[in-house]
């Protein structure tokens, strides 16, 4: 099932084409997200796993916070900051 | 009323404690404008986005929302507050390279670091007002204010390691 809110619909399609995995289930959360690194020295662990709401207070306010926690991921960046000098 | 984005770490009594269990009661004690962190076992982490008339009131009230759903949880650290130069740029939205000129080029002015060393740290509430006072940086006046009350958040919450006695003497010394 696609999220009901479309603005965290499109940013869930967006951590899944940085391949974090979502899986649906939970009660006041629609599902969870999580990191594909898995990575020890991450420095943003807690967020390796985020919790997505059904009826967040704004709708529009929560997928940016989803982007974000795709977007901070240190392995992530440090991935792109290589691809960058490369 | 103003929009201010921070995030809040807190530890569980039980360092084992699956914080998924939380995420409900977080939900309904007023947690529903943050993201919830739950991939650390003993640890909770809330990136919120909290509508306030000040961020002081946005900050306590959503240290209170989160121990009304876990009141044995402690409060590890608010941020943004401690930064390091890699930190700074990344908020300034420059290379770090950029930001290390400017600050060893200004050191007699720049303001002191509460660290110094390898990697030193700074407050960002006492950095932000100088690099905003260069003029050629873009810094959100909500960002300053929410640097300032993280500060003093953090800064309370470090206090209760401090003996009354010993303050008392040190005090005037520090000034």
């Amino acid at each position: 099932m696609t999220h009901p809110k479309k603005e965290i619909a499109a940013a869930i399609e967006y951590a899944r084409s940085k391949d974090w995995r979502v899986v649906e289930g939970g009660s006041h959360a629609w599902g969870q997200m999580y990191c594909p690194y898995n990575d020890k020295e991450c420095r943003c662990g807690e967020f390796c796993r985020t919790s997505i709401w059904s009826t967040p207070k704004s709708p529009g306010n929560h997928a940016k916070q989803l982007r974000r926690v795709v977007d901070n991921c240190t392995v992530h960046r440090n991935k792109v900051t290589n691809d960058d000098e490369e | 009323m103003t929009e201010f984005d921070f995030l809040l770490k807190f530890d569980l009594p039980d360092p084992e404690t699956d914080p998924n269990k939380f995420v409900d009661a977080l939900y309904e004690a007023g947690c529903d404008d943050a993201a919830i962190g739950i991939g650390q076992h003993g640890r909770v982490a809330l990136n919120f986005t909290r509508e306030a008339t000040s961020a002081l009131e946005a900050v306590a009230s959503a240290i209170a929302n989160v121990k009304m759903a876990i009141p044995e949880a402690r409060l590890v650290e608010a941020t943004p507050d401690l930064v390091g130069l890699t930190d700074i740029a990344q908020i300034l939205g420059c290379s770090r390279q950029n930001i290390r000129k400017l600050v060893v080029g200004n050191k007699s002015i720049f303001p002191s670091p509460i660290h110094d060393g390898n990697s030193a740290i700074w407050h960002l509430a006492k950095v932000l007002p100088w690099f905003k006072a260069k003029g050629n940086y873009k810094i959100e006046d909500n960002l300053i204010e929410v640097s300032c009350a993280n500060m003093q958040v953090n800064i309370a919450r470090q206090m209760q390691d401090l003996e009354p006695a010993f303050h008392r003497n040190i005090k005037a010394l520090l000034a």
